[in-house]
């Protein structure tokens, strides 16, 4: 029994990894611009298919990944700079719709192409696995968890060490006041939505190693960022990796313990029921989240 | 010609008309600072004071008119630009970052227009040296004196050529008030330009070299106190009246 419910775990972590780093970049793009991208979800399904597009042209796989996350960085700050910024003094409601368009958008140019196929990434190393204890790890859990962990560190240097860590945690507490002291607010909104995209499709991609790709793996990525994020508490870095460690690690448990069903609606769950009993999440001050 | 019209101005802003969608708040503002002058916004609430000084640092886009800064035309510039001009505004609400330190704050505002951070940081602290014991907490937890303080403090960390002060004395103790003004005083001995809108017209006359009224969007009185005081009774009769 103890040997089922640490694999549970394990593989829970493993997924909880890629939860996070979606959540993670979601709270990139949020703490910059104060705006839920709820196109997210299609910017990590557009980066796995960028990635994918690039390997099926013949690039081997490091190069695609680094020219994916370049073209989705790219694809952020562009949608930004030219769909979101004109709306920017309306309200947050406009700017939530406008993200979800965008999101649409992409979706049905992915349905065009690769609607009716089922396709996948090709991992760029050989799957293996091995017994720790009682316990199974796939080099696919390994190659995830190194990843997001590596990914995390950057960040988390990034955000709290390096002057443009404080620059991005200044413009988030004012942007009034990020204008008073000489900073161009709108492209900086422009590059840190071009960050959070380009993290997204870094998700993507590795989601793409567990799951087959499809144009609407975007809608289900979504649902668990925003869980995550929720979770943890909007805004906050380390709440959106715990968000959603702890989301990974429910969806295998309930699903395991109670029904299979829970996979699909613990994201569900957890929203609504942290919405109603602490809607700042584990570690957010804000409790409200602006639309 | 009204001598804010004459050439060698740091500033010259003429016809400034600006607004907000379906509300015109400025009718053709001329308006103009020497280097090292201070000049005072005085007017009754609505009267235009704050639109003015946001179009001059460009929060508010002139819907026409010209500002010439040194020469060069920066009305309708962004904010940042115009920032890194050296035309550096204390709006009114502060806008400071609530969740940074003191001296993150301080360090912030020098940013865009470079110059040694640390000699600049270390005089700010010297010139308020309640900051200087605070340098570590969070602006969030100080109070509106203080904060007021660091929002000065983060300004003068910018350089300013022409510094931009909103209502410094608003809503503070009155002691934070004779500081604040005992700080202004010092900012104009140093020679830097300055345009304040400020209600206390006590304190603005004790630092203004010349001050406008407005009223209603257009300037209605101008005049240079430096040769001799101005009477404090027939100003606020021609702002309110």
């Amino acid at each position: 029994m103890l040997a089922v419910f640490l694999q549970l775990v394990v593989s829970g972590v493993a997924t909880g990894m890629l939860y996070a780093l979606v959540a993670l970049s979601m709270t990139v793009g949020y703490r910059a611009t104060t705006v839920v991208n709820f196109g997210h979800g299609d910017m990590v399904m557009a980066g796995a298919y960028a990635v994918f597009v690039f390997v099926g042209s013949g690039l081997p796989f490091a190069p695609a990944l680094l020219l994916g996350l370049v073209v989705l960085f790219l694809f952020g700050l562009g949608t930004q700079r030219v769909l979101m910024r004109p709306i920017i003094a309306g309200p947050h409601l406009s700017l939530a719709m406008m993200a979800l368009a965008i999101g649409y958008a992409v979706r049905g140019g992915a349905r065009l192409e690769w609607g009716s196929e089922v396709t996948t990434l090709q991992r760029p190393y050989a799957q293996d696995a091995w017994m720790v204890g009682p316990v199974v790890f796939t080099t696919d859990d390994l190659v995830i968890a190194t990843f997001v962990i590596l990914l995390l560190l950057v960040l988390f240097l990034v955000f709290n060490v390096t002057p443009v860590g404080r620059l991005i945690r200044a413009v988030f507490q004012s942007q009034r006041g990020a204008a008073l002291v000489g900073i161009d607010v709108h492209a900086f909104h422009g590059v840190m939505w071009g960050a959070g995209a380009a993290l997204g499709a870094a998700g993507g991609v590795l989601l793409a190693l567990i799951v087959p790709l499809s144009p609407d793996m975007g809608v289900w990525t979504l649902l668990r960022g925003f869980a995550a994020m929720t979770l943890g508490g909007f805004g906050s870095l380390h709440g959106a990796v715990i968000g959603g460690l702890i989301l990974g690690v429910m969806e295998k448990l309930l699903g395991f313990y109670l029904s299979t069903v829970f996979i699909d609606i613990t994201a569900y769950l957890i929203t609504i029921l942290v919405l109603l009993i602490r809607p700042s999440g584990l570690f957010g001050r804000q409790a409200a989240v602006r639309v | 010609m009204p001598e804010d019209l004459l050439p060698n101005q740091l500033l010259t802003a003429r016809g400034l008309e600006a607004g907000y969608p379906g509300k015109q708040i400025l009718f053709g503002v001329d308006l103009a600072v020497a280097p090292a002058e201070v000049v005072v916004l005085l007017g009754a609430n609505g009267s235009g004071k704050s639109t003015a000084l946001n179009t001059l640092s460009g929060f508010v886009r002139p819907w026409a008119g010209s500002i010439r800064f040194e020469g060069a035309e920066i009305a309708g510039r962004p904010p940042h630009r115009i920032f890194r001009r050296g035309i550096v505004q204390v709006s009114q609400a502060r806008d400071l970052f609530p969740d940074l330190t003191v001296e993150d704050n301080l360090r912030l505002g020098a940013w865009a227009r470079g110059g040694a951070v640390d000699a600049l940081a270390e005089d700010v602290f010297r010139s308020f040296p309640r900051l200087a014991e605070r340098r570590r907490q969070m602006v969030r937890l100080m109070s509106g004196g203080e904060q007021q303080m660091v929002a000065i403090g983060r300004a003068l960390m910018g350089r300013p050529k022409l510094l931009l002060l909103d209502e410094p004395s608003g809503g503070l103790a009155p002691v934070f008030v004779k500081e604040i003004a005992a700080i202004i005083a010092e900012l104009k001995r140093r020679a830097i330009a300055m345009v304040i809108v400020e209600q206390n017209i006590k304190l603005a006359l004790s630092i203004a070299d010349r001050f406008l009224i407005l009223r209603d969007g257009r300037v209605t009185q101008r005049q240079d106190i430096r040769a001799g005081a101005a009477d404090e009774q027939d100003i606020v009769r021609s702002i309110y009246l």
